[in-house]
């Protein structure tokens, strides 16, 4: 045991190798993109499939390769920021991306647990889906295209993870949402299919325009900190002057600078690291275009700008619109992108700047009771949802309200634990979803199926194991996972807040049962029962995927079991016990914003509520809810299309299958009041005021004293002489008045 | 190489009026050869211009591959070039679009070939003028020199309207120009009060304004009232706010800023695709360029009276041009507005008076050049096939010209300013100064950053309209797809685009400088100016060579420098006595040839003003 613990503890690589292969991760997948998308139409499927599957495994591959080297606890990472080297990780500059006046930002990868965590999830995840793909798309003429997009997108996300900064991140960011645009928008022919796209583009860059403005406040923090802070903040003159230089050479969107501030910020007076008095986020800014408005304040403007871009990436409440509709992509595109990998974005953002986070309990409230409402606000919606489609991609946006719900109370390891294991479940429920339709002649109305499980054998039993992970009804990963964000969260009080955590406590509570009762329907609708009257094809022609399909299927649902191990309590964790496996594998990313947390006491965590209280109440939960669930469709209301419901279930049923008419409301509120304010400038301000009046105005009135003045021109010698004689005479008289008086 | 670097400027900016004398003896028949001559000569001019920017020292001084001869002595005029890290990145715009266009207007334009290409050599020669006068009389005559081919470009080649928008853009822009040219007559006499030693050179009026705008600082900051101003000081007191205001409006005409702009979307979409091309990528930015070169270093403090006002401005025409495409049914008005809204970031870039922001308005103006040109360009491929400008009239495009659509698509992004794309950088540092400004609060930055939502919404609504869907008309079908010639002619955009986009470092690398000393200057005086702000004020440029009569050659041994160790950082070291500098001193060159012995001239004493 300890000599298997030690092989994969030891990196078996040379540091300055994986440190400078570790662009090829991301670049894998970009060529794989570039051959696709420029010679994909002459390569042939077979090569197409082969280059676009081979680029992402390989990028694997190497993920793995990496992943092991940081493994090792030897393997660290130096920034000028840190006089310290950060354990765990490995990272690599190639340079400066841009430069002017003072700003900064350098081409700089850093891979360490949390990035490590995820680059696996996206490459591994993403090779199963490639590989899914080739069978799914091959009846698509548009194949080579779809996977010039989709190796894009793996590049992107892989970019977005492993930036060392703010910026290469949002490069990342931006770039996962414009595949997301190109595949929404796949069969662009049909108008409402490429309007998905456009809309999910938008309402990204809603949450783009905030993060934008969050990323400039932060520099201006960064660089009116540097002035300010004396070397009580960073304890010694080292420190201040690493700072000093860190900013300097590597800019102000440094992750490590950013983890450097929040270090040497204190909350308060009371908690300098000396007595002197040090810059604390009461101070207030001293000078720039931010001056007399605290730290503090700035701080917890910027995280709720984050949040608001959080919310357009990963469909947050008010953000979250685009996600369902963006369903009008092909099948893998919703498992990997709009399930597995780009929507966790903005828990991943989050993360990254855990330490942050935790300096501002108000901006944690926040981001805590978003995940809430959004969490209960979708699963709601899901209730009523018949395309299976939109019932899992509402459950995507309420399973990542829990993940903003952990974030929220600080229980960063649980929301990447719950983001892996969403990552499997999710996925493998997409791509059986994928299955179904492939195999019944792309029907997605769940009403119309029904028995499917007779000729789906592998579908029906890997859509069950993740069904079942996902409503905890049997303790897979799911269960773990979610049950850990229930648990810190009723642990957990936010400074100031303490109202809050009980209430986003009792809101998860209710959406965990929400997502029991909407996955036990789709499942049951799906699966069980008689196949139904309206079905597109009858039950014979009803046919199981090929291989290509149901291996990624089988593996994803071996996965969602497997990631069991993250979430049992199996490591020591000193005086607490024992602690789960993924909250130990993360303690090096999340130490610097547990050292804040318990020093400055903007979080309290209690230890005292038992886990296995926690354990029984959601598989309580979660067995009422399934079980009211069968009881519901199986007795009550088997609603099929055509059958009677009860009138309150019916009213219910409306409001929720219209979504509560959000999409109407912005369209009223936001979308018409813009298009009536422009074409109102355009026909009154620019055609009318400015162009007609003042332009042309001006024209006018030059042509109309040119007219009036022509008279004078008449070029008759009498008149001129006239005029001339009659000024004189005038002329004469005024004189003589004057000298007269 | 510093012969060659001599005559470089010269090279770039007279070459396309070379061949347009070449041209001009050409049979009109022979269109083919018409056009190849005239790529030729763009070609040329390109690469010197390639050439140029390369040979251009980032770090060295301010103005090189300076040329300045005698003109009108009596009246101190001379001809005088040379360029900074501004212009010679728009130089380098302005050499790249000249053999694009021809090779777009290739198949396109089919009357009066001949007179077509002259206007566009002739065009490209004024606008290279334009960039590199260091004279201001020099600057105006190539400044009106731009607007009569252009005026003809629109008014003979364009589409049905083409004589109403090319009189509106004439008249419109003229109005600025002669407001212009009583303020540079007022500047003249009011900056050198002693008759007879006056120049029109444009460092010797700024070098002599410098003092009195100092002044001027100083009193406008107290308040304004009982100031001890010396004479000059007092002039511009007075005066100051008409004469900046007269530039601005000139230059703001042609930016176009809200709420002169009208003439713009009706130029832009009667003129003819290779019109609208040379308007959107340069001619635009000889507004940006002339606030930046002449109207704040010239008027700082008066400047800065204003600058809230047209900061304002600039914003209103980000969001303002943003609603306008959304109004639009045209493309080509379309792609016009969106002009409006990209060059009120150039402007608010500048406006913040932060060195972020300034290279962020300088890089954008470039951007815009490479982006907008190409989008331009793209859909005159488009008009040439579809012969419609309306939205409704296409879709589906994607499927019938797929390579074209991928085209427009990626210039889309970087119209829209996707990381990655050119439009990012640009952006975000014109974002970013604005933030950091001292001068203009958040909320300028706030609103214009809504220009990244609407942004979006316009571009991609219009892509979705030609794009998407299914054809609306039974022609559409039948749409080709781009040949040899319109991909070799759409290619170079999009590299451009990507590559400025990821390596957009040895742009900025020239941009830099110019813009520590635009901020330096256009800050003169106020608290907020840089720290390093003294030492890049005044304006360092070679001296008029002695009369004409004396042999140049005479003054060769007035200066007998010794060769120190042409070690780069000992030559930065070396401090170069105000206005004795040659003509010629880029860092990396080998030292004997850093002073070129033709222009090693001892200044006369009157050129030696405090």
């Amino acid at each position: 045991m300890e000599s298997i613990q030690h092989f994969f503890m030891t990196s078996p690589f040379d540091a300055d190798s994986v440190r400078h292969a570790l662009w090829l991760i991301i670049a894998l997948p970009a060529l794989g993109a570039l051959i696709n998308g420029v010679f994909g139409r002459w390569l042939g499927r077979a090569n197409s499939n082969l280059i676009a599957t081979a680029a992402v495994g390989g990028s694997f591959v190497l993920a793995l390769l990496t992943f092991w080297h940081i493994n090792d606890w030897n393997q660290v990472f130096t920034t000028p920021f840190d006089t310290r080297p950060i354990r765990y990780a490995v990272g690599m500059d190639h340079g400066t991306w841009f430069s002017a006046g003072d700003f900064i930002v350098h081409f700089g990868l850093r891979v360490d647990h949390l990035s490590g965590t995820l680059l696996l999830v996206i490459t591994g995840v993403g090779t199963l889906i490639h590989l899914y793909s080739t069978e799914y798309m091959s009846h698509d003429a548009g194949y080579w295209r779809y996977f010039a997009y989709l190796n894009l997108f793996v590049a992107m996300m892989l970019t977005l993870v492993m930036a060392d900064n703010l910026l290469l991140l949002f490069v990342g960011w931006e770039g996962v949402g414009l595949c997301s645009y190109l595949l929404i928008g796949f069969w662009y022919s049909d108008p409402a299919k490429a309007w998905a796209g456009r809309k999910a583009f938008i309402t990204n860059r809603v949450g783009d325009f905030a993060f934008l403005i969050a990323t400039f406040l932060t520099c201006l923090v960064m660089w009116s900190f540097v002035k300010q802070a004396n070397v009580d903040n960073f304890g010694n003159v080292t420190a201040q002057q690493a700072f000093a230089t860190g900013l300097r050479e590597k800019g102000p969107v440094d992750f490590s600078g950013l983890e450097a501030l929040a270090r040497a910020l204190p909350v308060d007076p009371g908690h300098a690291p000396t007595g002197t008095p040090a810059v604390t986020l009461q101070t207030e800014i001293a000078q720039g275009p931010l001056s007399g408005i605290t730290y503090g304040t700035v701080l917890t403007a910027i995280l709720l700008l984050f949040l608001l871009g959080a919310a357009g990436k990963s469909a947050q409440l008010p953000l979250y619109v685009w996600l369902p509709d963006a369903m009008a992509g092909p099948t893998p595109v919703s498992a990997l992108i709009h399930a597995a990998t780009m929507v966790t974005a903005g828990v991943y953002l989050f993360c990254r700047m855990s330490f942050l986070l935790v300096l501002s309990p108000t901006a944690m409230a926040f981001v805590a009771v978003v995940g809430a409402l959004t969490a209960l606000f979708a699963a709601v919606i899901a209730f009523a949802q018949d395309d299976i489609k939109k019932v899992l991609a509402y459950s995507t946006v309420s399973q990542l309200g829990f993940m903003f719900m952990a974030v929220g109370v600080g229980a960063f390891w649980a929301a990447i634990l719950h983001l892996v294991t969403h990552a499997f479940f999710k996925a493998c429920l997409f791509l059986g979803a994928g299955s179904v339709m492939h195999g019944n002649a792309d029907e997605t109305d769940i009403k119309k199926l029904g028995g499917v499980k007779r000729k789906m054998k592998v579908t029906y039993v890997t859509f069950t194991i993740a069904t079942a992970a996902i409503t905890g009804a049997i303790p897979l990963s799911g269960f773990f996972s979610k049950d850990a964000i229930l648990h810190a969260v009723h642990g957990t009080t936010l400074a100031g807040h303490e109202a809050i955590t009980h209430l986003v406590w009792i809101l998860g509570l209710l959406a965990a049962a929400g997502t029991a009762f909407y996955m036990t329907r789709v499942w049951f609708l799906t699966f069980q029962g008689d196949r139904a009257a309206d079905a597109r094809i009858p039950e014979e022609k009803v046919h199981e995927s090929g291989w290509a399909m149901t291996v990624p299927l089988v593996l994803l649902a071996a996965l969602s079991v497997l990631a069991i191990g993250y979430g049992i309590p199996l490591m020591s964790a000193g005086e607490h016990g024992r602690e789960p496996v993924m909250e130990n594998f993360l303690r090096p990313i999340f130490a610097t914003a547990e050292s804040i947390t318990s020093a400055q006491a903007t979080v309290a965590v209690s230890h005292e509520g038992s886990l296995a209280f926690s354990w029984i109440l959601a598989f309580v939960i979660a067995w009422v809810a399934t079980g009211a669930a069968i009881f519901a469709y199986t007795r009550f209301f088997p609603s099929r299309a055509g059958q009677p419901a009860p009138a309150f279930a019916k009213r219910f049923q409306t409001w929720t299958r219209d979504k509560f008419y959000v999409d109407e409301l912005y369209d009223l509120v936001i979308i018409k009041p813009i298009r009536g304010l422009a074409s109102l400038l355009f026909r009154v301000v620019d055609a009318v005021v400015i162009d007609t009046l003042a332009v042309r105005g001006t024209a006018w009135v030059t042509a109309r004293v040119g007219s009036v003045l022509r008279y004078f021109q008449t070029g008759d010698t009498q008149s001129y002489a006239a005029v001339m004689a009659l000024a004189l005479l005038g002329g004469v008289a005024w004189a003589l008045v004057q000298v007269l008086k | 190489m510093t012969e060659t670097s001599n005559w470089l400027l010269n090279v770039v900016i007279f070459l396309p009026l070379l061949f347009a004398g070449l041209v001009a003896f050409l049979p009109s028949g022979e269109r083919t050869l018409v056009r190849g001559t005239t790529f030729v000569g763009m070609l040329l001019s390109a690469l010197a211009s390639v050439w140029l920017y390369l040979d251009f020292v980032p770090n060295g001084p301010e103005f090189q591959f300076e040329t300045r001869w005698h003109w009108i002595d009596a009246l101190g005029i001379s001809y005088h070039i040379g360029v900074d890290g501004l212009a010679v990145s728009l130089i380098l715009l302005t050499g790249f679009l000249g053999p694009m266009v021809v090779l777009a207007s290739w198949g396109t334009v089919q009357n009066r070939v001949k007179e077509f290409h002259l206007s566009l050599l002739v065009l490209q020669t004024a606008m290279l003028g334009a960039l590199s006068s260091l004279d201001i009389i020099l600057f105006y005559v190539f400044w009106e020199a731009m607007l009569i081919p252009m005026y003809l470009l629109i008014g003979v080649w364009g589409s049905e309207d083409r004589v109403m928008a090319a009189v509106k853009f004439f008249l419109y822009t003229l109005v600025g120009s002669f407001l212009m040219l009583v303020a540079i007559l007022a500047i003249y006499f009011i900056s050198q009060p002693n008759a007879g030693a006056r120049s029109f050179d444009l460092a010797t009026i700024y070098n002599a304004l410098v003092g009195a705008n100092r002044e001027l600082s100083a009193c406008l900051a107290a308040g304004g009232e009982n100031c001890h101003l010396s004479p000059v000081a007092a002039t511009l007191k007075t005066w100051g706010p008409y004469l900046f205001l007269a530039f601005a409006l000139a230059f703001a005409i042609k930016v176009p800023m809200w709420p002169v702009h009208t003439w713009l979307p009706d130029a832009h979409v009667q003129a003819p695709m290779a019109g609208s091309i040379i308007l959107a990528g340069v001619m635009l930015k000889m507004g940006t360029f002339g606030f930046w070169r002449f109207a704040f270093p010239l008027f700082p403090a008066n400047g800065r009276e204003f600058q809230i006002l047209l900061a304002v401005l600039a914003v209103i025409g980000i969001v303002y041009g943003a609603l306008m495409c959304l109004a639009q049914r045209d493309i080509k008005k379309l792609i016009a507005y969106s002009s409006v809204s990209h060059l009120g970031f150039c402007m608010l870039g500048m406006l913040a008076m932060s060195k972020e922001g300034a290279t962020g308005s300088a890089y954008q103006m470039l951007n815009h050049g490479v982006s907008t040109g190409a989008l331009f360009l793209l859909f005159g491929l488009l008009y040439d096939r579809g012969h419609t400008r309306l939205m409704a009239d296409y879709g589906g495009v994607a499927k019938v010209m797929p390579v074209f659509a991928a085209f427009f698509l990626i210039i889309t992004f970087s119209s829209i300013a996707v990381p990655g794309t050119n439009g990012f950088v640009g952006e975000f540092l014109v974002l970013l100064g604005t933030f950091k400004s001292d001068f203009l609060k958040y909320g300028f930055g706030v609103f214009a950053a809504t220009a990244v939502i609407l942004g979006a919404a316009y571009m991609l609504w219009m892509v979705q309209r030609v794009f998407f869907g299914e054809p609306s008309h039974r022609e559409a079908h039948h749409l080709s797809d781009l040949n040899a010639r319109e991909i070799v002619t759409a290619l170079p955009f999009v590299v451009l685009v990507l590559v400025m986009g990821l390596m957009p470092q040895p742009f900025l690398e020239r941009i830099e400088p110019a813009s520590a000393r635009f901020v330096a200057r256009a800050t003169l005086g106020s608290p907020h100016a840089p720290a390093d702000a003294a030492r890049l004020l005044r304006m360092e440029v070679a001296d008029l060579p002695p009369a004409e009569s004396a042999p140049k050659i005479a003054a060769l041994p007035a200066a007998p420098t010794p060769v120190p160790a042409p070690s780069p950082a000992a030559l930065q070291a070396v401090e170069i006595p105000p206005t004795v500098r040659p003509v010629e001193t880029p860092v990396r060159r080998p030292i004997e040839r850093r002073f070129p012995q033709l222009q090693r001239v001892q200044p006369s004493p009157s050129a030696r003003q405090p």
